[in-house]
């Protein structure tokens, strides 16, 4: 129970996906660097967030598989699946990526301490670390404290029977029903998983559509996918409460006033995530938060306290692991003396639904409400070789230039690999790119990328793979 | 404390540090000079705004420094509210949050800044400037805004290139006249490898400054020059007489008052010859003023402050006038006024010998006079209906014109309506405002 007095350059709080890429790149730049973490190193994204839910998804699409591989003359009697083997594995794949991001802080020679920070000034924390105390001064501080799952009232997270994402990363019997409040990206990523490897799975979502902003051309898709493999799927809809009985979870419900009950094994509230900003003493620094309890950051990520950065989802929407670790580079580099901004024109976005969403730039609706004269190019995965050869028909690319300048505004896709597929597009849209750009591109074939290039073509007219009629006259062809 | 520097005139954003006046440990009174900046325009000297004593000196002689800059780091208090001093010393308070495109260049001092708001331009999809990443960092790195760049690569798109070559031309948008798009020189250096028997002294201050502004003037004007011989005996005669007189005045009396009536004289009846290309607005600019810009040779290279008004000042006037800019150019002491808001500028090659010049256009001004020797030539006259051989004193006027503008035809009529007051110099009497 000692209290030690310990001075610092720069520290960072958390060591999450914005935080570890921020201490590498301080320290590549000559800054003597300390990260705090009162959790495990890697933060959300990688202890309980993208990469373990990412393992337990392909393994679920893996397993899945296995019901349509007998077209291809494949026969797989009695294939099972083992959840706590599962389980075991994705942990395995969690140490190993964590491990290494634990020895890449070391090896550049970041001081890692264990512990949860407070402010107690805008140029001291004290540290609670394993029964001590540690009085830290420093010159800069970056806050990367990140996000956790949002409460639902009345349903209070047990991790048993009511759980949150973190929690449905570690069952270890497969329920038999579930029900995922909230139709956003988790509870779709996590309710696709169970409904794979056998859970009958209810989504509800209280607005009239799932994905939020997400271009209801792909999020029909996925849909539709959902449905056809026993997901129900209920819009519109509100949950107003629970009780626990003998059979499950009893949750009513309300739609269009009428109210009505069902009951769950199991219960996923993924409803949205909010800040981690109590308990760290940001009055005490002086740092300023906005109405929904982000911290407000410059375009160096820099709070209204001139030595104290903030990243990640802690800064606010949206709230993206590559997003995080871009600001953390940014950062990085402002606080070394680099004349560093964030200035990402192209934040793409991926969804591991089945099948996968992707996207990066303007939505149609979006450019619709600026104003602007666009053309639309539509490509289905179901007229690329290489989707039909690998079963995976299902799936769209629809691309967004300006009809004027033909600049590449937005591209949205659906479809088998979408996350892989959409940093070219990241990078057209960065590089000032057109539409005629990505066309007259060369593709190999035969691959998932070609659909990219078609989907240009069909914007300006003149795809090879589908047939289409000359554009109504209202509708100016593109000129790019 | 810290002395910034401070503002250096209308358009002018850096200069180039050329002496140091003061050294760490001096006692330093308020207003003393500190140190001497060359701009693109002048060199000024910089006075203190402060009485203390130096206690470090931030910028090192040769170096290029920008408005707002911290100049040196002094013991003892600032002077507030001084009178003139205080225009001068207009620099951003330390606690105001500076756009990074008007941040130093130097890196250790933006970490060192407090809280500063970062320009990184629009970042909307549709209307972004075009360029890469890495071509906005190198433009935020130097401070360079996108949007003023026009791209030379495919749909205006902004290049690596089009960024370097604002940072190395100078392209800050310091050009007399306001709206006048910023220059850019070519693509490429040329590099000369070293060689024995040979010296190299750094190109900079106002070689640098000529060159830029030459550079530019060739780039943008379409250059022509038309020259024509004069009569200038009743010339010579009449200044001999007003010589004598302005010396009694104390005022030395040159061709050049009587050169620059005349110039007036045509260019009220031509004003085209006395107007500006705004390319940018796709505008032509009638200046109603007559600011003449006179060329003078210093020991560090041509410069050209402009004589003002010519219109409303006597012969006497305009000679003081000149006198006085001459020997302010000639011992370093021209101020940025002097170089505002010239019209036309007349240049003096004549003194050295030569027929004629084909001068450069002082940009974006489209004419520029060559004013050559006076000599004694054996001519014929006709004197009273026979021909006969007479020695008269006789000159060639050159006159280079930006043919975007004007053309060849206006150009040589301006000359005779010009020359027809060189040769009759009494005509001069007749124009109002002598």
């Amino acid at each position: 129970m000692a209290t030690t007095q310990q001075q610092a350059d720069v520290v960072i709080i958390g060591s999450g996906p914005a935080g570890y890429p921020c201490a590498i790149r301080l320290a590549q730049l000559g800054k003597k660097v300390t990260v705090i973490e009162k959790g495990d190193i890697g933060g959300v994204c990688l202890n309980v967030g993208c990469i373990p839910s990412k393992a337990l998804i392909y393994a679920g699409t893996t397993f899945d598989k296995m019901d349509h591989v007998s077209e291809m003359g494949i026969e797989v009697k009695g294939a099972t699946l083992k959840l706590p083997k599962l389980m075991e594995w994705k942990q395995s794949v969690v140490k190993k990526l964590t491990g290494g991001v634990g020895q890449l802080l070391k090896a550049n020679g970041c001081t890692v301490i264990a512990g949860e920070a407070k402010f107690t000034g805008p140029k001291s924390l004290e540290i609670k670390s394993k029964g001590d105390t540690i009085q830290l001064t420093f010159n800069q501080c970056v806050i990367a404290t990140g996000s956790r799952p949002m409460n639902l009232p009345g349903f209070t997270v047990d991790q048993k029977t009511i759980i949150d994402s973190t929690g449905a990363l570690s069952l270890t019997e497969v329920p038999k029903t579930m029900l995922c409040i909230g139709g956003g990206y988790i509870g779709l990523e996590l309710g696709t998983f169970y409904s794979k490897v056998g859970t009958e799975v209810t989504v509800v979502e209280a607005f009239p559509t799932l994905l939020g902003a997400v271009d209801p051309a792909l999020t029909s898709v996925v849909q539709r996918r959902l449905e056809k493999r026993g997901v129900k799927i209920m819009l519109n809809t509100k949950v107003k409460g629970q009780k626990t009985t003998k059979k499950g979870v009893e949750v009513t419900f309300e739609k269009d006033g009428k109210t009505f009950t069902e009951t769950f094994e199991t219960v996923l509230v993924t409803i949205g995530r909010v800040p981690n900003n109590e308990n760290m003493g940001l009055d005490k620094a002086g740092v300023k938060l906005d109405a929904k309890g982000f911290i407000l950051v410059d375009a160096q990520r820099r709070t209204n306290v001139a030595n104290i950065f903030a990243i990640g989802d802690i800064a606010g929407q949206p709230l993206l692991a590559h997003k995080g670790t871009k600001e953390g580079l940014v950062c990085a580099e402002v606080i070394a003396g680099k004349k560093a901004a964030y200035d990402v024109i192209a934040m793409p976005a991926v969804i591991f639904t089945d099948p996968e969403i992707a996207t990066v730039g303007l939505t149609e609706a979006e450019a619709k409400q600026k104003g602007l004269n666009i053309s639309v190019g539509i490509f289905p995965f179901a007229a690329n070789g290489r989707a039909l050869s690998v079963q995976e028909p299902d799936g769209i690319v629809k691309m967004i230039g300006d009809a004027k300048t033909g600049r590449l505004l937005g591209v949205h896709i659906v479809g088998a690999e979408a996350s892989n597929l959409i940093s070219e597009c990241a990078l057209a849209i960065e590089m000032g790119a057109s539409v005629e750009d990505i066309a007259l591109t060369v593709h190999p074939h035969p691959t998932l990328p070609e659909t990219l290039m078609e989907a240009a073509d069909t914007a300006l007219g003149h795809p090879i793979h589908i047939f289409q009629r000359k554009a109504p006259s209202t509708q100016p062809a593109a000129r790019v | 404390m810290q002395f910034k520097l401070p503002e250096l005139g209308e358009g002018v954003h850096e200069g180039e540090l050329t002496k140091w006046k003061v050294k760490k440990g001096d006692q330093v009174a308020y207003d003393q000079p500190l140190c001497e900046i060359m701009t693109d325009k002048a060199t000024v000297e910089i006075p203190s705004a402060f009485k203390g004593k130096v206690a470090e000196l931030n910028a090192k002689e040769g170096e290029v420094v920008k408005v707002g800059q911290v100049m040196l780091t002094f013991e003892g208090t600032a002077v507030a509210g001084a009178g003139a001093s205080e225009s001068k010393q207009a620099t951003p308070a330390p606690s105001a949050p500076a756009p990074m495109s008007a941040a130093p260049a130097k890196s250790a001092q933006a970490s060192s800044a407090p809280a500063q708001t970062v320009n990184v331009g629009g970042l909307a999809i549709e209307s972004r400037p075009l360029a890469a990443p890495s071509t906005r960092k190198l433009a935020r790195e130097n401070g360079v805004d996108l949007g003023r760049i026009q791209g030379s690569g495919p749909h205006g798109r902004i290049l690596t290139e089009d960024v370097e070559r604002m940072v190395g031309g100078g392209g800050s948008g310091a050009v007399a006249g306001g709206a006048m798009p910023a220059y850019k020189p070519p693509v490429g250096r040329t590099s000369i490898p070293a060689g024995p028997q040979e010296e190299r002294v750094p190109f900079r201050g106002l070689r640098k400054a000529i060159a830029t502004k030459m550079r530019q003037s060739k780039d943008h004007a379409t250059h022509f020059t038309y020259v024509e011989e004069a009569d200038v005996s009743q010339l010579v005669q009449l200044r001999k007489q007003v010589k004598e007189i302005g010396e009694k005045q104390g005022v030395k009396v040159t061709f050049l008052p009587f050169i620059m009536k005349a110039m007036v004289a045509g260019l009220k009846k031509y004003p085209i010859l006395n107007s500006s290309l705004d390319e940018e607005k796709a505008e032509i600019v009638y200046k109603k003023y007559f600011n003449i810009g006179l060329s003078i040779q210093t020991d560090d290279g041509l410069t050209a402050p402009v004589v003002k008004d010519v219109e409303n000042k006597t012969i006497l006037h305009l000679a003081h006038d000149i006198e006085e800019i001459v020997k302010r150019a000639r011992t370093k002491k021209l101020t940025q006024d002097d170089f505002h808001g010239g019209t036309i500028t007349l240049t003096n090659a004549g003194t050295i010998g030569g027929l004629f010049a084909t001068p450069i256009i002082n940009y974006p001004e489209v004419a520029i006079l060559g004013f050559n020797k006076i000599f004694r030539k054996p001519v014929v006259v006709n004197s009273g209906g026979s021909e006969q051989i007479a020695i008269r004193d006789w000159t060639y006027f050159s006159i280079s014109l930006d043919h975007r503008v004007v053309d060849g035809a206006i150009g040589a009529e301006f000359m005779k309506e010009f020359i027809r007051y060189i040769e009759n110099p009494a005509l001069l009497f007749l124009e109002n405002n002598l």
